[in-house]
């Protein structure tokens, strides 16, 4: 277990710049999240900390080492990937044990440890089966635990989730934190999934351009965006640039002196048929467009000022019998507003 | 970095596979241009044998007659082959399994046994050697080909497209028609193509079912070469070898075979 | 209106299948069955000639050594081209499924498997003008090396393992090349993730992945080879008796058609027997 950590790095495919002068550090045992669109670099920093791509110009380090020249078979990486990219040919004991041999530990301390890692995975009685015999879960746990059996210094995942459907992704985001605690290695994964990078992670990096856009916890990143982008890539937001007309009242946190957008988080602001009363907040008045009922929450699209906002809400805190058309009155703490730098 | 020198190693290893494949090629065709019968160096250049190839009635003959074969051949197989691929694409039916492993044995079983087979069968049945049963053996080789390369393309083919033809009212050959034979079509010129290589390519089966006096281009260049070489047969040799290397070419372009997508 | 339905399809089914496969039938499937009627006739039944059934065409393989040696003769010739296209195309097929990249990859693919559909007879009368003594290859070492050589490999069996080699690499390097590309770039990033070695990772994984392919192609190889006959002709001259050679002479040389036949039928026999053996690999190549 060892903390990463990555300096300045910069790596060029052609002309096109996959990654520009990201600096990233990784402590010790924690678990961080590189978050972006496609092609923002994500998976190319993962593979570069891996070393399957070498860079142009940083320094990564892990532990105290410093990695830039050394290949990947010689980093004493773990690392998952998004196929899981189990060997078909091997059965699940032998692709677990596939680094233990490579290393040469000799066959009864392979044989403990394969043991072992199955049980961390809960898949003991899987251990002579097939990959192809495994459903989408099982190979999962089965790559993690080939992941980590050679207890390497860092854990990386390239979007260990996306293949699975939308239930079992839920339960296997809960049982790899499990197994992270468990095993405290410093774990580092690729997402496009903002919701996943929210729940799991102690540190987002979010990426864009091959540029490291913001990095932080991941409550920091949410509520104090860096940029727009951040800011709508996170969640999404509500501009409140040109919102006037009667009553209108939007107000700047007092706590910061910077200058830039204002914006609201759709969850965060309240729908009611009167003027909202209280000291502080924000409020304007919109026409309700529509509403789209979605179980226990509820999104509604109301236009003020030619533009259209969203607000999401529980279904029983939305006033009873609106209908469109209705004119509406929102309003939200001043706390919950948003200041997006330019 | 090993890698790299390890790749360079490797592609060291192509370029001189690439040069024992093509190096006898170029060799022969050089030969067909040059002016001593012996094949003498060093090396003068002439067109005196393509000029004697010319006025060679029984090499002209024979060429002819190996494009008409192949001509032949092609439309038969090409037609035969694409209905049977739609028949195996889009029904289930019992058997077909069989039939799909049917198409093997003229692939896999040595001309040579084919060919000798052949011979006999048609001897029995009266036919007797000639050139309909050179035609005949011809579109049995070809055919699986034709059916394996218009299969592969009809597998890129959405199945929901004919049910949503279906679904506006089309009957069974106006699906065929307007849907499925313009997705296959590059299929079927490359089908095509492959069975006119087959054929025009085809020395064994050829070898025993034509007559002595009326034989295919490879079958008399190989009696020629028996009697011994000439810079002619070099000459003629050049021809087919662009012409079936230009018929694939272009079978390649239409199928994507070794392709990545 | 069910049955009517399903009638219809199997009428259609019938109208689009029956004509190929009956095609196949006439030329392919009846001839090989007539030739093994043939083989256990005493002489052609055609004309005014006498003929009974016998046994004695296979007693005749038997009874002499000398068609069971010619058959091992041409099988041992099978083993080393088959062996040498393994050696000399799967690093080649490696080469060009994971080592070349992009547009590249694909013309020299085109490259490796464009004389493979152009005419055999015309690349082995390629290689006689190469290898005949006083040709282009005495000439071009003469040239390179200071001492004087003579190289006549023509009329030698070492021409004919050459011409071969050339005739069939190309399948090897196709065979070996699909199944190489089917093999997922990260289950190499995988093993080596894992500190696995490239020597490690060629024997663990890509050789075990890979060999279906590379056995399908030997396959393919190997049952041709044993039964050519135009290739040891033309190269081998006098020491280019095979079994192949044999069979050709019975039907246009000594016109002994129903030797012939029997000779032909051993052949496929051990052709089958081949392809049996082989077949549980083929099936899972093709997957």
């Amino acid at each position: 277990m060892a903390e990463v950590s990555v300096q300045n790095i910069t790596k060029s495919f052609g002309s096109l710049k996959a990654l520009n002068d990201v600096t990233m550090d990784f402590p010790n045992g924690g678990f961080f999240a590189l978050l972006g669109p496609s092609g923002s670099g994500k998976t190319t920093l993962l593979r570069a900390i891996a070393g399957f791509t070498f860079m142009d110009s940083g320094t990564i380090r892990i532990g105290e080492q410093s990695v830039e020249n050394i290949p990947v078979e010689k980093r004493d990486i773990g690392m998952m990937f998004q196929n899981y990219a189990l060997f078909p040919n091997m059965s699940v004991a032998d692709n677990i044990g596939f680094g233990l041999r490579v290393r040469k530990v000799g066959a009864a301390v392979e044989r403990r440890r394969i043991g072992e890692a199955l049980e961390l995975v809960q898949l003991d009685h899987h251990a002579n089966r097939k990959p192809h015999q495994l459903s989408g879960g099982q190979r999962q746990r089965v790559a993690l635990a080939r992941a980590i059996v050679t207890n390497p210094r860092v854990l990386l995942l390239d979007e260990p989730l996306s293949a699975l459907d939308k239930a079992l992704r839920v339960d296997m985001q809960f049982e790899l934190k499990r197994i992270q605690r468990e095993v405290g290695i410093t774990t580092i994964f690729v997402t496009h999934d903002q919701e996943e990078a929210l729940t799991l992670s102690d540190k987002i990096g979010i990426l864009r351009d091959g540029r490291m856009v913001q990095a932080g916890s991941p409550r920091e990143v949410y509520n104090n965006p860096a940029d727009l982008f951040a800011a709508e890539f996170l969640g999404e937001a509500n501009i409140l640039t040109g919102i006037s007309g009667d009553g209108a009242e939007i107000k700047t946190p007092p706590t910061t002196s910077m200058t830039g957008l204002l914006a609201v988080r759709p969850e965060n602001i309240t729908i009611s048929r009167d003027e909202p009363k209280e000291g502080a907040i924000s409020k304007c008045q919109a026409v309700l467009e529509g509403r789209v009922f979605a179980g226990a929450m509820a999104t509604c699209f109301l236009q003020t000022n030619g533009k259209t906002l969203k607000v999401i809400s529980r279904d029983q805190d939305i006033p009873q019998n609106i209908t469109e058309g209705d004119v509406l009155w929102l309003s939200w703490p001043v706390e919950k507003t948003l200041l997006v730098p330019e | 970095m090993s890698g790299t020198s390890l790749a360079r190693l490797g592609k060291l290893w192509l370029a001189c596979i690439l040069f024992f494949l093509y190096a006898p090629i170029v060799v022969m065709a050089f030969m067909s241009f040059n002016e001593s019968q012996f094949y003498q160096l060093p090396f003068e250049f002439s067109l005196k044998w393509y000029e004697k190839l010319a006025g060679n009635a029984e090499i002209i003959d024979a060429a002819t007659l190996s494009i008409g074969i192949a001509l032949v051949t092609t439309v038969i197989a090409t037609i035969l082959g694409t209905a049977a691929s739609i028949a195996l694409f889009r029904f289930e039916f019992r058997g077909k399994r069989f039939l799909q492993v049917m198409l093997f044995p003229p692939i896999a079983i040595p001309w040579l046994i084919t060919g000798t087979a052949m011979l006999i069968f048609f001897f029995g049945v009266g036919l007797g050697r000639g050139t309909p049963s050179v035609v005949i053996g011809h579109v049995a080789l070809a055919l699986p080909y034709v059916i394996v390369v218009v299969s592969a393309r009809l597998a890129t083919f959405d199945a929901t497209l004919e049910e949503a033809a279906r679904s506006m009212g089309a009957d069974g050959w106006t699906i065929t028609r307007c849907v499925t034979l313009p997705w296959i079509a590059p299929g079927i010129i490359a089908g095509a193509l492959f069975a006119f290589a087959v054929s025009f390519d085809q020395f064994v089966v050829s070898y025993f079912l034509s007559e002595p006096g009326d034989s295919t281009l490879p079958v008399l260049i190989y009696t020629s070469i028996r009697k011994g070489f000439t810079p002619e047969i070099n000459a003629i040799s050049t021809i087919i070898i662009i012409i079936s290397m230009a018929v694939m070419l272009c079978a390649a372009r239409f199928s994507n075979f070794g392709g990545d997508r | 209106m069910a049955v009517s339905l399903v009638n219809r399809d199997r009428l259609r089914i019938l109208g689009l299948l029956s004509p190929a496969y009956i095609w196949l039938t006439v030329a392919i499937f009846l001839p090989l069955s007539a030739m093994l009627y043939f083989s256990f006739l005493s002489d052609v039944p055609f004309g005014d000639t006498e003929w009974a059934y016998t046994a004695e065409n296979y007693a005749a393989f038997f009874q002499t050594s000398t068609y069971a040696t010619l058959l091992w003769k041409s099988i041992r010739l099978g083993f080393t081209v088959t062996a040498i296209a393994m050696l000399v195309g799967f690093p080649c097929a490696y080469v060009l499924a994971k080592v070349i990249q992009g547009r590249s990859r694909e013309a020299m693919f085109l490259l490796v498997i464009l004389p493979f559909w152009s005419n055999s007879l015309v690349r082995i009368f390629s290689w006689a003008i190469v290898l005949r003594g006083n040709g282009v290859l005495d000439l071009g070492l003469n040239a390179i090396l200071p001492f004087d050589v003579e190289v006549n490999l023509m009329f030698s069996t070492s021409a004919i393992v050459i011409g071969l080699v050339h005739s069939y690499v190309p399948y090897v390097i196709l065979t070996s090349y699909l199944a190489l590309q089917a093999i997922d770039d990260n289950l190499i990033d995988a093993a080596r993730s894992m500190g696995a070695t490239k020597l490690t990772i060629l024997w663990r994984v890509i050789l075990p992945l890979s060999l279906p392919g590379l056995l399908a192609g030997a396959v393919l190889i190997f049952v041709p080879v044993v039964g050519s006959f135009m290739e040891p002709r033309i190269l081998g001259g006098r020491v280019g008796t095979y079994y192949g050679t044999v069979i050709e002479d019975q039907f246009v040389a000594v016109f002994n058609w129903p030797l012939g036949a029997a000779l032909s039928f051993i052949l496929l026999a051990v052709v089958l027997l081949i392809l049996a053996i082989a077949s549980p690999v083929l099936k899972s190549a093709q997957t």
